[in-house]
């Protein structure tokens, strides 16, 4: 595994760690002024590049099962690992979105996890006034859907 | 202080010095102004940030070099040019805005591509050390190779190399990106005179770096 720190071979690639400097400099003070929404919308668009925010990717009928899924796993791994209340918070709300999504849209579980424990995830998620109206939509949807699979 | 010697180098290169030249100058600068003139200790008593101060030094010892040379008339083989020719060329010796790479942009691409390596250095020191490799090579893959190579590796090919889903990869990565701007702004505060800076020179870093 090639493992060097790559260096700045001419003034072309020194401008672009610039760059990637201002870029990361200017993410950092992002995070400083909204912590909980920055880092779950990396995330999203680390997986789906044109996302504008999470709750669009979510809610957004072009998401396929796997991309859900993967989006899945990144607000599960945010929920525990996250440095903030408000931030692991809304990774925990997210990641019962992306089922729910998966649910409604596609038909398909993407959890192991039980009924009972699911109804109660969308019914906090359906409650909660700080999500869009839309995530709380899908929300209720998701219960209504686990009623059908039984 | 030795971080700052590729940003010196750089600036006089771009003030229209050939490679070797500048290499002399930039060792002689090292000499004659960080080490006799005691750079650090000025700096220390002054107000002001580092990157200014050191600018500054750099901008004044070549100018002194240019009147030393000029009323010697002992002009080095190959010569020096004189700051008109530099004018003439587009480059800017003395610390007005100019088109192209003037001495002051490549000063701050260089030094802020410096305080990046040195960053992403210590980087993964702490996460090999804790035995995460994993997230320094995602940092690698991700992050550094799209600032120095131009392009990112794909979670596509990422993730089935490193044995885990894309969205735990997305998710470390994050983790990284995270301890890295934590660890830019300590190195960043480390070239502060006045930590009450550090807003001030990033954002000004930031507006020379977007004014490329």
């Amino acid at each position: 595994m090639h493992n060097e720190t790559p260096a700045p071979e001419n003034d072309e690639s020194a401008t672009r760690a610039a760059q990637s400097l201002s870029d990361t400099l200017r993410w950092a003070f992002e995070l400083d002024e909204s912590p909980a929404i920055a880092g779950a919308t990396f995330l999203t668009r680390e997986i789906i590049p044109c996302a504008r925010d999470p709750f669009d990717a979510i809610t957004d009928g072009a998401a396929t099962t796997r991309q859900l899924e993967d989006l899945k796993n990144a607000y599960k791994m945010l929920r525990t690992t996250s440095a903030t209340a408000p931030e692991r918070s809304l990774a925990a709300r997210l990641y019962a979105a992306t089922i729910a999504a998966a649910l409604v849209r596609h038909g398909e579980l993407i959890t192991r996890q039980s009924a009972t424990a699911l109804t109660r995830a969308f019914e906090e998620l359906g409650a909660d006034e700080e999500m869009p109206e839309r995530i709380r939509d899908l929300a209720t949807l998701g219960i209504d859907a686990l009623r059908k699979l039984g | 202080m030795k971080r700052s010697w590729p940003a010196v180098y750089a600036y006089i290169r771009a003030s229209g010095r050939r490679s070797d030249e500048a290499m002399d100058l930039t060792q002689a600068f090292i000499c004659d102004v960080f080490l006799a003139r005691r750079l650090l200790e000025k700096a220390d008593q002054a107000r002001g940030r580092f990157r200014t101060l050191l600018i500054g030094a750099v901008r004044n010892y070549l100018a002194d070099v240019h009147r030393r040379a000029n009323a010697t008339t002992r002009m080095p083989k190959g010569g020096i040019s004189a700051i008109d020719d530099y004018k003439a060329k587009g480059f800017d010796v003395t610390g007005d805005e100019s088109v192209g790479s003037s001495p002051e942009r490549a000063f701050n691409a260089r030094y802020v591509a410096e305080i990046i390596r040195v960053a992403s250095e210590r980087l993964q020191r702490e996460l090999e050390s804790a035995g995460d490799g994993v997230s320094w090579e995602l940092f690698r893959l991700r992050v550094l190779h799209a600032a120095f190579q131009g392009d990112a590796t794909g979670y596509d090919q990422i993730a089935p190399r490193l044995g885990i889903d894309k969205g735990t990869c997305a998710a470390r990565l994050l983790t990284a990106k995270r301890r890295f701007a934590n660890i830019l702004m300590e190195e960043l505060r480390a070239t502060m005179i006045d930590p009450n800076d550090l807003r001030d020179e990033v954002a000004d870093l930031m507006a020379l770096l977007n004014n490329r």
